[in-house]
C-alpha cells in the first residue's frame, strides 16, 4: 500500500463517519435480532406443560388428559387388579363386565380408551384369571341367536337355551378435575378412580385411584 | 488540528469497502436482509368457490397454511351444523380443539408475532376467547346428540373455563347457558347439578327453568350476526370488535303442541367486548411505540443529514489583494472549491441513521390480528321439551325488537325424536351459512 493510500486510510478509519457506521453495523443486529417487542412481558415465550408430583405445590395450574396418562393410570390399574384375592382365589375366572367411565373433568375424552386398555392389560397378563363379557355387543349377539333360533344359520348348541353369561363383577370408573387459573397459569388436577363392584351384592371389592398434576402458561401472544 | 482538507485526488482514494458511500450502502443491505427475513408472509392460493359453504370451506382447509387451518376449522363446523352435516362439524371442532385445547409455550410462530416485524396475524390462529368458547359450546351440543352428556358438560367447563381470563372479575366465566347446561347435564347423569344451576341463575337476566331431566328433547337457538374484529389506533394496533345490534331478538317454536319461546341466554358481542385487555395488547402497544419513535428518529436524522449537506463545500474566504495583484489590476485569484469533511461525515452519519429508522419503522408490524370466526352468531338460547319418540312437525318464527315476525325468516321442519337411550338435540339458527 503507498503512503498516500495509508493515510487515506488511517484518515477514514478515524473520522466518527467511521464509528458511527461501525457502530451502527454492530448494533442493528442487536436491536432488531432480539425483536424484542415483548419486552416488560414475563414468560413472554410462556412456560412448558411439565408433570408433578400430586403432592407438589405448582406455582399454576395444569392441563388435559393425554395418552402417557392414560396408559400409566390403565397400566397401575390392571396390576392392582390382578392381586386382589377375589380374583387370585377365585375357583372359577370371574366374569367382568365393563361399564363406561364417567367424565366429570373439563376436558372431553374418548371414555372407551379407558376400559378399553384396562380390559385388554387385564386379559393379557392375567393369563385367563378373569373373563370380560361383551355387554357392549349384546345387539350383535341377540341378532346371532336369532338367526340361529329361526334356523338360517347353523347353531353347534341349542338356540332357545340362553347361553349369555351373567356377571359376577362390574368394572367402573369415574374422571374428577380440578383447574385452577391465575395469572401465573393454569393448572388442572385429575384424580382417575376405578372400582370393581360385586354384582350380586353390590359390594366394592376394589377400588384404587391415581392422580395427575400439570400446570403451564401460555406464549404471551396468546394471553 | 484542521477540519478542512483539499479533496484528495481519485488515485488516492481508499480501497472500495473502506470508502464511506460503499460502507452505508453495506449496511443499508445487511439491515434490509436483516429485515426482510422478519416480514415475510406467504399466502394461501386461491380457491374456486361453488357456494356451498361447507364444501368451500374444506376447499378452503385443503390449500389453508398451517397457521389458519383452526379458523377454517370452525368456519365450516359453524356451517356444516346449520347444514346437519354433524359428523362434518365433529371432525373439524375435533382438529380445532386438539389445538386450542393445550397450552401453547415455546412456539416458534407465536415468538415471531412477538417481534417487532412480523404481524401477530402471522401465528397460529386459535381465536379470541369467545371463539374458543363457542368451539366447545359447539362440540359439547354434539357430545350430547351422541349420548355423551358428561363429554358435553367437560366441553362446557373447558368453555367456561377459557373465559375465565376476563380482565375484570365481573366478566369472568359469565355465560349463562354454559353453567346451566353444566348442571343439566350433571343432573340427567343422577347427580346434583344445584350448584350450577345457582351458578347460572346469578348470572342470568331473567328466572331459569328449573331442571327436569325428564325433557329430552334439547332445542339450542342462535340468533343474529356475531362481533367482527377490526384493528384501530394510529397504527391499527388496537383489536376493537364490531358490534351491531341483532335484528333478531327472539324466536318461537310450536311443536306438538307445545309454544315454545327463545330470548336471549347469551351475547357473543358483550362477550367479545369485555374481555378486557391482552397480553399482546401491550406488545402490541411496544410495537407501535417503536414504530413512532424510529419514524421520528428517521425523519430527525434524515433533516440533519440534509443540513450536513448543504454545509460540505463551502466557498473559501478570499484572500485581501496582493501588491502584484494592485499592480497588475488583477482580481485576487479565487482558491479552489474547499471541502468539509466533518459534514460530510456528518451527513453520510445520520443519512445512515435516518434510513436505518425509516427502514426500521416501515418493517415494524404493529397491526393487530383481525383474523375472525365470522359466521358465529350473537344470541344463544335454550329450551327443553318432554316428547314421545316420533316424528314432529314444527314452525320457527323469528321476532325483531318490536315483537314483529320476520317473515322470510319463518320455516318449518321436522323433528324426529330418536329413542329414550339419549337426549334428543336440535340446533336451529337464523343464520344460514
Amino acid at each position: 500500500m503507498s503512503r498516500d493510500r495509508l493515510e487515506i486510510f488511517h484518515h477514514t478509519m478515524k473520522t466518527p463517519l467511521r464509528y458511527v457506521l461501525l457502530s451502527s453495523l454492530a448494533v442493528a443486529p442487536a436491536f432488531f435480532a432480539g425483536c424484542a417487542a415483548s419486552q416488560g412481558v414475563q414468560n413472554p415465550s410462556g412456560v412448558a406443560v411439565t408433570e408433578m408430583r400430586p403432592d407438589e405445590h405448582g406455582t399454576v395450574a395444569g392441563t388435559g388428559i393425554e395418552s402417557q396418562d392414560l396408559v400409566a393410570v390403565t397400566d397401575k390399574m390392571a396390576r392392582s387388579i390382578l392381586a386382589i384375592p377375589q380374583i387370585t382365589r377365585a375357583q372359577t375366572p370371574p366374569r367382568i363386565v365393563i361399564d363406561p367411565v364417567k367424565n366429570d373433568t373439563r376436558f372431553p375424552i374418548n371414555k372407551d380408551l379407558f376400559t378399553d386398555r384396562i380390559q385388554s392389560q387385564l386379559i393379557s397378563k392375567s393369563t385367563g384369571r378373569v373373563v370380560f363379557l361383551a355387554r357392549d355387543r349384546m345387539q350383535t349377539l341377540e341378532r346371532e341367536r336369532a338367526l340361529k333360533q329361526s334356523g338360517q344359520v347353523t347353531a353347534s348348541a341349542d338356540p332357545n337355551v340362553v347361553e349369555f353369561r351373567g356377571a359376577d363383577y362390574f368394572l367402573t370408573g369415574k374422571l374428577g378435575g380440578l383447574t385452577t387459573r391465575t395469572g401465573a397459569g393454569t393448572s388442572d388436577y385429575i384424580l382417575y378412580s376405578f372400582q370393581l363392584i360385586d354384582a350380586r351384592t353390590s359390594e366394592i371389592v376394589w377400588e384404587d385411584s391415581s392422580e395427575i398434576k400439570k400446570q403451564g402458561l401460555e406464549d404471551a401472544a396468546y394471553r | 488540528m484542521s477540519s478542512v482538507r483539499h479533496e484528495p485526488s481519485s488515485r488516492s482514494q481508499p480501497p472500495a469497502l473502506l470508502r464511506p458511500r460503499a460502507g452505508f450502502a453495506a449496511a443499508m443491505s445487511a439491515v434490509l436482509l436483516a429485515l426482510s427475513g422478519c416480514v415475510e408472509a406467504p399466502v394461501a392460493p386461491p380457491v374456486h368457490l361453488t357456494g356451498d359453504p361447507v364444501a368451500d370451506g374444506k376447499a378452503q382447509l385443503a390449500v389453508a397454511l398451517p397457521k389458519d387451518r383452526v379458523l377454517w376449522d370452525y368456519r365450516i363446523a359453524a356451517a356444516a351444523l346449520r347444514a346437519g352435516q354433524f359428523d362434518e362439524a365433529k371432525a373439524r371442532l375435533d382438529d380445532a380443539i386438539a389445538r386450542i385445547g393445550g397450552i401453547i409455550a415455546n412456539d416458534e410462530a407465536a415468538k415471531k408475532a412477538r417481534s417487532y416485524f412480523t404481524a401477530e396475524s402471522q401465528k397460529t390462529f386459535i381465536g379470541e376467547p369467545y371463539e374458543r368458547v363457542m368451539a366447545f359450546y359447539y362440540r359439547g351440543l354434539l357430545y350430547w346428540r351422541d349420548g355423551q352428556p358428561d363429554n358435553a358438560r367437560a366441553c362446557f367447563r373447558s368453555a367456561q373455563f377459557i373465559d375465565s381470563a376476563a380482565e375484570q372479575e365481573t366478566y369472568r366465566s359469565d355465560y349463562v347457558l354454559l353453567d346451566y347446561l353444566d348442571g343439566l347435564a350433571t343432573a340427567k347423569l343422577a347427580d346434583d347439578g344445584s350448584d350450577a344451576f345457582a351458578r347460572a341463575q346469578k348470572l342470568a337476566k331473567h328466572d331459569l327453568p328449573p331442571y327436569d331431566p325428564a325433557n329430552n328433547v334439547l332445542f339450542f337457538v342462535e340468533f343474529g350476526q356475531g362481533p367482527r374484529k377490526y384493528a384501530a389506533g394510529q397504527y391499527g394496533e388496537q383489536l376493537k370488535f364490531r358490534v351491531q345490534p341483532s335484528r333478531i331478538r327472539s324466536a318461537m317454536l310450536v311443536v306438538a303442541g307445545h309454544t315454545v319461546y327463545f330470548t336471549p341466554w347469551d351475547n357473543l358481542d358483550f362477550q367479545a367486548i369485555t374481555r378486557g385487555g391482552r397480553v399482546m395488547d401491550y406488545i402490541l402497544g411496544n410495537k407501535a411505540v417503536f414504530k413512532q419513535g424510529t419514524e421520528a428518529v428517521g425523519d430527525l436524522a434524515l433533516a440533519g443529514a440534509a443540513i450536513a449537506a448543504d454545509n460540505i463545500y463551502k466557498d473559501p474566504p478570499r484572500s485581501p489583494p496582493t501588491r502584484d495583484d494592485r499592480r497588475s489590476d488583477n482580481q485576487p485569484a479565487a482558491a479552489p472549491e474547499q471541502k468539509n469533511y466533518d459534514a460530510e461525515n456528518a451527513a453520510i452519519a445520520l443519512g445512515v441513521i435516518g434510513l436505518i429508522s425509516k427502514v426500521a419503522s416501515a418493517a415494524t408490524t404493529p397491526q393487530a390480528d383481525t383474523r375472525t370466526w365470522e359466521n358465529l352468531p350473537q344470541y344463544l338460547s335454550f329450551s327443553a321439551l318432554h316428547l314421545a319418540p316420533g316424528s314432529y312437525p314444527a314452525s320457527l318464527q323469528f321476532y325483531d325488537a318490536e315483537g314483529h315476525a320476520v317473515p322470510d325468516l319463518g320455516r318449518r321442519l321436522t323433528i324426529n325424536v330418536g329413542d329414550a337411550s339419549r337426549d334428543t338435540v336440535v340446533i336451529l339458527s337464523e343464520l344460514k351459512r
